[in-house]
């Protein structure tokens, strides 16, 4: 196939018809449903119910947690506290247990029928009752608010150490509500909370109508999951999740989206606490303390870190497992005992062995099927041998015309350079990485940047994207300064860059990749993801479209691979890859970092090319490289670095006569002779 | 004359708070070391060093019972204690080295090129599955520790110092000492100071690594095996259950000293010890371990690398 071809053919079945893999499982999806609403209609017996719709809650939770450790990849070994305060937070506004002295401040609220007066000898006092369908999205909003509360200061930490910081305070809530009896009747727990009304019938204590409430909160659950994760949203938790530093590179905004994350996984946690205190009408501390983040997480673990779905049948496996499966086993062990006369056999209780089986599988999970029951990315079959021999076609630039395009005030001869660094200094500790740089790069104009290794080469561009802080200099581009900005402000700026070493986001697709590259310059929100709106769709469809017009400057190499995981691509492609995603930002700026590294000489070669034709269509490009006839080939200017200090500039015919550089490369007596 | 007055009006409540402190700290610190030893070499947190411990603490009374002593009512002396204690000791810190070593090279090892947090959570999971192993088998009621110490106490400025907690101090320096000279002074000291600057590069030069890891989960659990051994002398009980908190505490200890550090895991577990038990007199007992936790949180937050420790918390 040729280049047109694949591309059509991809047009027509591939990623973009898929705009949402998950949707063409919608009818699975339905049935699932379908025979969940029967359930408890064709099978009415109580406690099976009871233990069904206990099942749902956790797997409510799983889902939360799920959007906290498997998509924004953010350990959470406390999350049971964000559990507690949304059951606290219905438990304390649905119960008699505080009672405040009755004033007129409470008159307006008893009007919306959220208090009560209630006669008491020695004064009337307030009675709460405020409605479960009220309280089930204001405590999803207070939990989220915690969330954030909680999150702003602990997620700069390393995954390890937020895990021990999240334990830490879901051992604090359950400690502080043991504490202040005053408000939460402390160890003795909750009492009296008052059951859901609908249409002035109460739900009492049967579990039925709770668990249709739980069927129809997981499947609101599932949803909002599926589409945040297949969403611009969600890419940019995985980002995150693969490689923090390449996403904040990629333009993701890191704060901002761990933030979200933890606040989405919490507020999933706090409207699933009000269903669970609703449904026991009691609350103690007991029920939300370690182990329950534990068994939350192995549910996770167990369905695959990541996986919507998994997650959920993780959840309802181990709540069936425990409440139903290992009952049924410890009776038939009791007979087996019996009947041969062993006296243990006749005394095993394996619901009591639950944890143990919990530690079992968490162990067995990591070291043979870390991906879980249901991975979280399909494994795509690997191109045929005829596939992977075609002929290399030339790439496709014809479609990405106004790449690297400029505002006419910065286009022209009088704006001077497009970016201008003067007197950079970088320092680590006692070493200087850079001692007052200074360069400059005339737009659509190419540069390059050579010295021996540990020179600075690939300082000064970590320097010009915010990944290290600089200690003196200015960084100006297109006119305006962005010396210390954040690396994300600085892609969106225009400034996008390729890492020496490959920082691709190994689980994802090549197509993913792509997209998380175009994160800056698409709009949809959380809210709009979940919402989906046509808008949505059509930025979607467009971003897809988009993502294949920039991997088909690659000619055939990448095409036929747009929904293979980049692990399982070789070298050459990683880095093309990687220019791809580069590109996705619609930069103005191209910082390439060695990438022409591990490539044969043809492969070098056609790169060569592909970045002279980027070049041509506008692109300004800074590379380091260390082929010199690659630089000779493409560069209008080269900069050279030795020691952290520029030793020369000019054209590629000039450096190459420069004695200094022939001594940095070469040595002192090469200089001489 | 000033000074001689405020020494001569010390609250004695308070001392003896200090005393129980001290002997609480040196029990958190040798349980800190285990922490911070693996985390020093893996970059991994050991969650399942909490219940090693706890094992341990099953172990140590095991060992005790085994020459014949039971409950608090036989009192040895003299040259039977030595030997007696010589003997648990020696027995629950091989024992707690060898489980170690076994969960590093069971659950561990495959798992050590895998990127993100896949060893930390088998560590979660070996900890709950230590833990149910010895409720299912035990039980749930905590246990009588056999206690052979003769109760010989000292006043001290009103305060009562216990010939318990003289040797526990005694005990946690000699074993500090011993650690302080094996990692500063041998060549396998040498190879795991190395491994624990750059992995990789200690590997280049010849160090194998795998030894330096195996090592350092038997010294780390042999000391959680020591801690163990004095939890249950200084409480007279031990339970499935008391590895949770003080893993959690001597973890803040690890970190409040700078995990990786082996300086800073001393002297963070007799600081915690003090705090748990100072925190107890100025506030009410209940809120102590709230502010353990604040402490572990707020110093990951603002100080990560803690007192002795190399920065390491927050990304590069």
């Amino acid at each position: 196939m040729t280049v047109g071809e694949t591309f059509t053919w991809l047009r027509r079945t591939g990623p973009i018809g898929r705009i949402a893999p998950h949707l063409s499982s919608r009818s699975v999806a339905a049935m699932v449903f379908a025979l969940a609403v029967l359930f408890p209609i064709v099978h009415r017996n109580d406690a099976d119910i009871d233990s069904a719709a206990n099942a749902l809650t956790y797997a409510a939770l799983a889902l939360g947690l799920n959007i906290v450790v498997g998509l924004a990849g953010l350990l959470d070994l406390g999350y049971a506290a964000f559990f507690a305060i949304g059951a606290y937070a219905y438990g304390v506004a649905a119960s008699w247990q505080v009672t405040p002295e009755w004033t007129s401040f409470w008159d307006s609220f008893q009007w919306l029928g959220l208090v009560t007066r209630f006669h008491e000898t020695g004064g009337d006092v307030v009675h709460f009752q405020v409605s479960f369908w009220l309280m089930m999205p204001v405590a999803a909003a207070m939990t989220a608010f915690f969330g954030v509360l909680f999150g702003f200061p602990t997620l700069r930490l390393k995954g390890d150490y937020l895990a021990i910081v999240t334990l830490g305070f879901g051992e604090i809530v359950p400690i502080v509500v043991r504490n202040t009896p005053s408000v939460t009747n402390g160890a003795m727990g909750l009492n009296g909370v008052m059951a859901p009304q609908l249409f002035g019938w109460s739900f009492g204590v049967d579990a039925t109508p709770y668990y249709y409430v739980g069927l129809l909160l997981v499947a609101f659950l599932i949803l909002t999951s599926q589409r945040l994760k297949f969403s611009r949203i969600g890419r940019a938790w995985m980002a995150i999740r693969e490689d923090e530093i390449a996403a904040a590179a990629m333009g993701v905004n890191r704060v901002k989206l761990k933030l979200l994350a933890f606040a989405t996984g919490a507020a999933f946690a706090g409207a699933t606490g009000t269903l669970f205190v609703a449904k026991l009408q009691t609350a103690t501390p007991d029920m939300f303390g370690f182990p329950v983040s534990v068994m939350i997480l192995v549910m996770v673990v167990f369905g695959g870190i990541g996986s919507v779905w998994g997650v959920v049948l993780g959840a309802l496996i181990l709540q069936i497992l425990q409440s139903w499966f290992l009952e049924d086993l410890s009776q038939w062990l009791h007979a087996l005992g019996r009947l041969v006369h062993v006296e243990w056999l006749q005394r095993v209780e394996l619901a009591s062995s639950i944890e143990l089986i919990f530690g079992l599988i968490l162990v067995t999970m990591m070291l043979y099927r870390r991906e879980g029951l249901i991975p979280a990315t399909r494994r795509v079959a690997a191109l045929t041998i005829e596939e992977q021999s075609a002929q290399v076609a030339a790439g496709r630039f014809e479609t990405l015309t106004g790449l690297g395009a400029l505002d006419e005030a910065l286009d022209n001869p009088e704006a001077g350079p497009l970016l201008a660094v003067d007197g950079l200094t970088v320092r680590f500790g006692g070493l200087v990485a850079l001692r007052s740089v200074a360069l400059a790069v005339p737009p659509h104009s190419v540069l390059a940047v050579i010295g021996p290794n540990g020179s600075g080469k690939s300082t000064l561009f970590n320097a010009v994207t915010g990944l290290v802080p600089l200690n003196e200099g200015n960084i100006r581009f297109g006119g305006a300064e962005i010396a210390g900005k954040p690396p994300h402000v600085v892609l969106d700026r225009g400034i996008a860059r390729t890492f020496q070493n490959i920082r691709l986001f190994p689980n994802l697709t090549v197509l993913e990749n792509v997209l998380i590259g175009m994160h800056a310059r698409l709009r949809t929100g959380a809210v709009e993801a979940l919402l989906r709106l046509p808008r949505t769709q059509r930025e979607e469809h467009e971003a897809r479209e988009h993502a294949l017009e920039i991997l088909a400057v690659f000619g055939n190499r990448l095409l036929p691979r747009v929904d293979h995981v980049v692990s399982s691509l070789s070298y050459a492609n990683r880095r093309r890859v990687e220019i791809a995603r580069a590109l996705a930002s619609q930069p103005t700026l191209l910082l390439l970092d060695e990438p022409t590294a591990g490539m044969n000489p043809a492969e070098t070669l056609e790169l060569a090319d592909q970045i002279r034709s980027l070049n041509r269509l506008g692109l300004t490009i800074v590379l380091i490289e260390h082929k010199l006839d690659v630089v000779v080939n493409l560069a209008d200017k080269v900069i050279v670095l030795d020691h952290g200090e520029k030793i020369a500039e000019g054209t590629p015919a000039e450096i190459r006569r420069d004695e200094e550089v022939i001594r940095a490369y070469l040595g002192r007596s090469a200089a001489i002779a | 004359m000033a000074l001689q007055r405020a020494r001569m009006t010390i609250d004695p409540v308070l001392l003896q708070q200090v005393i129980n402190g001290l002997s609480l700290g040196a029990m958190y610190a040798l349980l800190a070391l285990g922490f911070t030893l693996v985390y020093g070499i893996l970059e991994l947190i050991n969650f399942a060093h909490f219940n090693v411990f706890m094992v341990s603490s099953f172990i140590g009374m095991w060992a005790l019972q085994l020459l014949g002593l039971s409950g608090q009512s036989q009192v040895l002396t003299g040259m039977a204690l030595v030997g007696t204690l010589a003997f648990a000791f020696a027995v629950t810190m091989l024992a707690a080295g060898v489980l170690g070593v076994a969960i590093e090279r069971i659950a561990l090892r495959p798992l050590r090129n895998v990127r993100g947090t896949a060893a930390m959570i088998t560590t979660i999971g070996v900890s709950y599955i230590l833990f149910n192993i010895i409720l299912l088998t035990v039980g749930a009621s905590s246990l009588n520790y056999p206690n052979p110490l003769p109760t010989v106490r000292w006043n001290v400025g009103g305060a009562v110092l216990q010939l318990r907690e003289v040797l526990i101090w005694a005990i946690t320096l000699v074993l500090m000492l011993a650690l302080h000279l094996f990692v500063n002074r041998t060549r396998l000291g040498k190879a795991m100071r190395a491994t624990a600057q750059d992995a990789e590069a200690a590997r280049m030069m010849g160090v194998d690594v795998d030894r330096v890891v195996i090592t350092a989960f038997f010294l780390g659990s042999a000391l959680a095996g020591a801690a163990a051994l004095i939890f249950g002398l200084y409480y007279n009980f031990t339970s499935f259950i008391i590895g949770y908190t003080a893993g959690l505490r001597a973890f803040t200890a690890a970190v409040l000293g700078g995990i990786g550090s082996v300086t800073g895991a001393m002297v963070g577990g007799v600081l915690i010890g003090l705090i748990e038990s100072l925190g107890g007199h100025f506030f009410a007992t209940r809120w102590a371990d709230v502010i353990i936790f604040s402490i572990l949180i707020l110093v990951l937050v603002f100080v990560p690398s803690g007192l002795f420790g190399r920065a390491a918390a927050t990304r590069a």
